[in-house]
């Protein structure tokens, strides 16, 4: 089904793997991270530059000009159909996973429903075989780790995970509840005591793995350039498009306040470089005009003091439902406190949190406000006309087949008249997004003269989605540290 | 066994009595006696010989057991086809195959059914009685779980796993919301003449046609240009080219201005372009789908009707045509589509109209002018002088009016004479060659052998042409009058003209040999035609899957289908290949026989289709591998294409003979009709001569069954009810066993 989104849109990160393949093929391994013939330099870490590197062995045999390091931007139709395959091919990791998944679970057909959305995630859609990356392929391992977790096997699902930072580094969001869950529930016996033995085995993994990854460019001493690689923190708080998290928000809120101090004449501070510097749409940094300026340290800080919270809870009761959610609530609070957090970064959210959707309808109805709003909040990526129909339709389908049948597995009336009410709001909410997408389709139409407009779709976007995950997160976390 | 019991309440002779009345008031003196013996021996030997011997009434248990009398649902077309049911009774149960022989009844009844089975092969539509089995029969799956789940086809069990979760009314609408995503992600990629400068391809003509329409006046549409993509089709395209090129200007007058366009391909003016053929087909062409399945398949389970839904909207060589090479055929085939509808909701007048709208939509939808056109003939007899007449007249005052109306701009009062002249000769061109590129049919597969234009002149050519055309669809044409013509006595019988009136607006008997006729014709012009392009398979390839459609998986009409449409898929792929969509050709062929279950690949020798199939796939492969492999020699450029006509003539020839074959077939079932029994007994005496006992015997009680069904609903209920009596007892003994 995939083949026939072949020949659509791709985005710069199709030229970014064709590059990575070419350096990683034509360049020896001390090269790797230092070349810079093209500006799409390699910045994951090294697993995933092996793993370009065995890609790159056919596409020799298929068109020698996709690894040619000079060739720039080369879009020959060899390379479209080659490189694209092996995203369809990698992603059968994600299916085998989630076949697993489905076999040995008490509800199989609500577990079936789980598998196939997942493997279906207009998310992946967009972001793979449109947009063009391997997340797929990574969420596959992170999966195949998850299920070795729930089969017991917690090594196994430490090495999983392991191997899958070393494939791709903003996994780091989920490290924390991994790092508390493995060590509270394989390394301690459950009165408390420590187990060495299975914390050095454990620590042994890891280590291995690491070693085996970065092993060659710590030979090299190249570990530092490595490291600047993977982590830029030159770049600003929000990403060009914001995504939809809590920084939008709290931006959206300086612009109005702005344009309310400029209108009302209210003597206020102002910033005048972030007069002009937000939202215009450059990776650079965000200034504020009106409320305080936010540092890489405080988001740090606001991160890390949630996610202490909620791995307290883990700590105190290290089942894998917890570790589930707690997984889930990890990613989310990076995403939504994070610096220059990337808006494909609402995957590392939806995914876990599918696995969670069947236990109550709370977590499901959570489900699915997060997901219709992440999934929404990712067809900016996509804004050629021709994929318009494409992502909409597939979105509408995918959460017509799994959102519907979901709720209706795990539906509970409201109990009471306040959740009554909220049940009313979440809906409104959900339906809006049916006037949100009109507004946005009619509004090119209709202001073509407003040329200072143009990034009002962006923002209306973002704006709409992060309400809807914020709530989600604020909804996800209540229920979670709430339960039993 | 409570359960059944309930169901089945015991009965005795005298209510058996009561309902034969029932059927006896119905049919005809001829067949009274024997049904009344029937009705009479309940003696278990007689019992078991009436089993074997005549009738679906052998009620299974020794115990006279007998069904209640259930709610009727209305019947539509399928029923008619489903009666011929009775002549060929249905293929052996498949749990009496599985199952160790039972006592009594039911065994013989199997055995009966299972020799009768033997001769006589084909049946249509036996999926129909095979799906209404399983519904009327619980335990089916029960017992015999293992005959569903061989390769149950994705679509069986979306369709399966839709129902039981309880969106079932969902089931219509995101079916055609996936179609609508796979059609638009086909249009994706390329299309003909795709940055092919200077002439470009059918996109571009398209396009152009859009650009002159709403710049140019009437008279200059079929004249401007002419070596630019002049317009060629009747004016229905042209008014719908002016309307989508006034709304495209709406958006971008850049796209459609007159001369400067030529050749634009910026992405939106594309989006744009597959919108239009998109809106176009989900206005016209699914919703005839959706009506099809109502109007003729509106007495099958609803999971039957969702699965026929999906067969037809993920058609692969439609869509390849229409949203990858760019065409609007599913315009003219919806609207034929609407036509046959109408036919078959007794709506002649309607459905001439739609056809006459589908004929200047598409010039080449007079492929199936043959068929319909003897079918509303035919009609015209059936109904006797009067009424006969009369609808005559009707029909043709509508058929002109239609025409005149669509060619309205082109006639005196608004232009000169000779306008009408332009699109004449444009529509059609009897100046170019027999065929152009290499297409799969009888002229170009002979062509290997005996060089045509070599040996004759053009003129000739044409009339030999138009010969074996004519010689093609004759049978076709032949099967729809005679079977009026035999039906026509009951009518015109003069105790009858209120029934006459009746049916007038109800079923035509002659009704389930149309999809039929409209393969034999459609396929006869494509074989033997004159100037015939690939992409005209299309038109068999409808009623084609319309038949593929309903049956199941073992039919033989699921076979042929499914081996048209791949072999036709196959035979564009010269064309596909050259528009660069060779992706979607892989992809669209692939879930769609994922989606009916049909494995290409898996062998199979129950029949000839199957081995044929398997030929033929292999071929196919083979082909599709060397040509991956080698380059074709430089002597004969055109190697694969003629290699790919070579093995694809052959397949549409058989298909043609086959569906010949079926129409004499269901032609026969029509000769058991309600009345033509008076009148020719002698006749079908001669016949009975030639045929075997049990052909016999199963013609004289599907006699008697046609007999039923032609008069009213509720004796086909009462038919229905009596076939599933033997099942019933089956299961009462599965109760019992277990």
């Amino acid at each position: 089904m995939k083949l026939l989104l072949f020949p659509s849109y791709r985005s710069t990160d199709f030229e970014v793997h064709r590059n990575w393949l070419a350096i990683t093929h034509s360049l020896p391994i001390s090269q790797w991270y230092y070349d810079t013939t093209s500006e799409w330099t390699l910045d994951y870490p090294p697993f995933f530059a092996y793993f370009e590197k065995i890609l790159s062995i056919p596409a020799l045999l298929v068109d020698p000009a996709i690894i040619d390091l000079q060739n720039s931007n080369y879009s020959a139709w060899s390379a479209v159909v080659y490189q694209r395959t092996t995203v369809i091919l990698t992603e059968l990791v994600l299916g085998i996973a989630l076949l697993r998944f489905v076999r040995g679970t008490e509800n199989i057909s609500v577990q079936r429903i789980i598998s196939a959305s997942l493997f279906f995630h207009p998310g992946f859609l967009i972001v793979d075989h449109i947009h063009f990356q391997y997340n797929g392929f990574m969420f596959g391992i992170l999966l195949w780790s998850i299920y070795q977790i729930r089969q017991g096997n917690k090594l196994a699902g430490g090495f999983f995970f392991a191997v899958l930072l070393n494939f791709k580094h903003i996994y780091m969001y989920l490290a924390p509840a991994y790092f508390i869950y493995l060590l509270r529930s394989h390394c301690m016996s459950p009165t408390g005591e420590l187990l060495p033995a299975r914390f050095i085995s454990l620590a042994n993994t890891v280590i291995v793995v690491c070693v085996v990854s970065l092993g060659p460019f710590i030979l090299m001493g190249q570990l530092p350039q490595l490291l600047s690689r993977l982590f830029p923190f030159t770049r600003g708080l929000n990403h060009a498009y914001w995504a939809p998290n809590v920084w939008a928000l709290f931006t959206a809120a300086d612009r109005v306040l702005l344009r309310y101090v400029k209108g009302s004449g209210i003597n206020v501070v102002i910033n005048e470089s972030g007069i002009s510097s937000t939202s215009r749409g450059l990776v650079g940094d965000t200034v504020f005009a009106i409320l305080p300026d936010i540092k890489p340290a405080h988001t740090f800080l606001i991160t890390i003091l949630f996610q202490s919270i909620f791995l307290a809870k883990l700590w105190k009761t290290p089942t894998y439902k917890s570790f589930l959610a707690s997984l889930t609530l990890c990613g989310y609070t990076s995403f939504m406190f994070g610096w220059h957090v990337h808006e494909k970064a609402v995957l590392l959210i939806l995914v876990p949190l599918s696995l969670l959707a069947t236990s109550s309808h709370a977590y499901c109805r959570t489900f699915v406000i997060a997901s219709v709003a992440g999934v929404y909040s990712l067809f900016p990526l996509l804004f050629t006309p021709a994929e318009a129909f494409v992502k909409l339709s597939y979105a509408l389908l995918w959460g017509f087949f799994t959102l519907l049948p979901l709720n209706n597995h795990t539906y509970e009336f409201p109990a009471s008249l306040p959740w009554v009410i909220l049940d009313m709001f979440e809906k409104t909410y959900l339906g809006g997004f049916l006037l949100l997408h009109a507004v946005l389709t009619l509004l090119p139409l209709l202001s073509r003269s407003f040329e200072s407009l143009t990034f009002l779709p962006l923002m209306l976007t973002s704006i709409y989605c992060a309400i809807g995950l914020v709530w989600a997160f604020l909804r996800l976390s209540a229920i979670y540290l709430t339960q039993e | 066994m409570d359960e059944v019991s309930a169901f089945v309440p015991p009965e005795g002779a005298p209510k058996r009595q009561l309902r034969d009345r029932t059927t006896s008031f119905n049919s005809l003196p001829y067949i009274k006696p024997a049904k009344l013996r029937v009705g009479i021996d309940t003696t278990k030997p007689v019992l078991r010989n009436r089993a074997s011997a005549s009738s679906m009434k052998s009620a299974g248990s020794p115990t006279e057991r007998s069904e209640i009398i259930s709610p009727i649902p209305r019947r539509h077309l399928l029923q008619t086809s489903e009666s011929q049911h009775w002549l060929h009774p249905p293929a052996t149960p498949p749990f009496a195959v599985s199952r160790e022989p039972s006592p009594v009844s039911a065994t013989s009844t199997v055995a009966s059914f299972r020799r009768r089975k033997a001769s006589t092969q084909h049946m249509n539509f036996s999926a129909l009685m095979e799906q209404e089995r399983m519904r009327s029969f619980p335990s089916y799956q029960t017992i015999k779980p293992n005959d569903h789940e061989e390769e149950p086809g994705a679509g069986r069990r979306w369709v399966r796993w839709m129902h039981k979760n309880g969106l079932k009314q969902w089931i219509v609408p995101s079916a055609v919301g996936a179609a609508m995503y796979w059609k638009w992600c086909i249009g994706l990629g390329g299309y003909s003449g795709y940055a092919t400068p200077p002439i470009y391809g059918d996109y571009e003509a398209q396009r152009h046609w859009m650009e002159i329409t709403i710049h140019l006046p009437f008279h200059q549409w079929y004249t401007y240009d002419l070596q630019y993509w002049g317009l060629d089709y009747p004016p229905l395209t042209a008014y719908v080219s002016w309307l989508c090129g006034k709304i495209g200007t709406m958006f971008n007058p850049q796209w459609f201005a007159l001369d400067q366009s030529r050749g634009i391909e910026t992405p939106d003016s594309k989006v744009f372009m597959r919108a239009t053929v998109l809106a176009l087909d989900t206005v016209v062409y699914v919703p005839a789908i959706y009506l099809f399945i109502w109007a003729w398949q509106g007495t099958r389970s609803s999971r039957t009707q969702h699965l026929a839904l999906l067969t037809l909207l993920f058609q692969p060589a439609l869509h390849l045509v229409d949203f990858g090479h760019f065409q609007y055929n599913s315009v003219m085939l919806g609207l034929t589509l609407f036509a046959m509808n109408m036919f078959a909701s007794g709506q002649d007048l309607l459905g001439a109209f739609f056809f006459v709208l589908s004929l200047g939509f598409k010039q080449m939808a007079l492929y199936y002018a043959p068929a319909i056109g003897s079918y509303l003939l035919g009609k015209c007899i059936y109904l006797g002088p009067v009424h006969g007449l009369r609808l005559f007249t009707r029909l043709a005052a509508v058929t002109v009016v239609t025409f005149l109306v669509l060619f309205l701009p082109f006639l005196p009062p608004f232009s000169s004479f000779t306008t009408i002249l332009d699109p004449i000769t444009r529509i059609f061109p009897f100046n170019r060659g027999l065929f152009e590129d290499k297409v799969a049919n009888f002229w170009c597969a002979t062509n290997v052998a005996f060089k045509w234009k070599h040996w004759l002149a053009s003129n000739v050519l044409v009339k030999i042409s138009s010969a074996l055309t004519f010689i093609g669809f004759l049978p076709s044409v032949i099967g729809l009058i005679q079977g009026s013509i035999k039906t026509r006595v009951w009518s015109s019988s003069q105790e009858s003209t209120q029934a006459a009136q009746i049916e007038s607006s109800a079923n035509t008997p002659t009704l389930p040999l149309l999809p039929y006729a409209l393969l034999t014709s459609s396929l006869s012009f494509f074989l033997f035609s004159f100037q015939v392009h690939e992409k005209t398979i299309l038109l068999p390839l409808m009623p084609m899957t319309l038949l593929l459609s309903g049956s199941s998986p073992d039919s033989a009409a699921f076979s042929w289908g499914a081996l048209m449409n791949n072999v036709a898929v196959f035979s564009m792929w010269p064309l596909l290949k050259r528009d660069g969509l060779g992706i979607q050709y892989i992809a669209t062929l692939v879930v769609w026989n994922r989606l009916i279950g049909y494995n290409p690949l898996r062998l199979r020798k129950k029949s000839f289709v199957d081995l044929l199939s398997t030929a033929v796939y292999g071929a196919c492969v083979f082909l599709h591998l060397l040509e991956f492999v080698f380059t074709p020699p430089a002597r004969y450029p055109d190697l694969f294409p003629v290699l790919n006509v070579l093995v694809s003539t052959p397949v549409f020839v058989l298909i043609w003979l086959w569906s010949i074959k079926r129409g004499v077939e269901v032609g026969w079932a029509l000769e058991g009709l309600p009345g033509s029994r008076n009148m020719k007994t002698s006749a079908s005496q001669d016949r009975f001569g030639v045929e075997s006992t049990a052909q016999r015997a199963a013609a004289a009680n599907g006699e008697s069954m046609r007999r039923d069904m032609g008069v009213r609903a509720m004796s086909l209920g009462y038919g229905e009810s009596r076939r599933r009596l033997p099942f019933r007892a089956q299961s009462v003994e599965v109760e019992e066993n277990s």
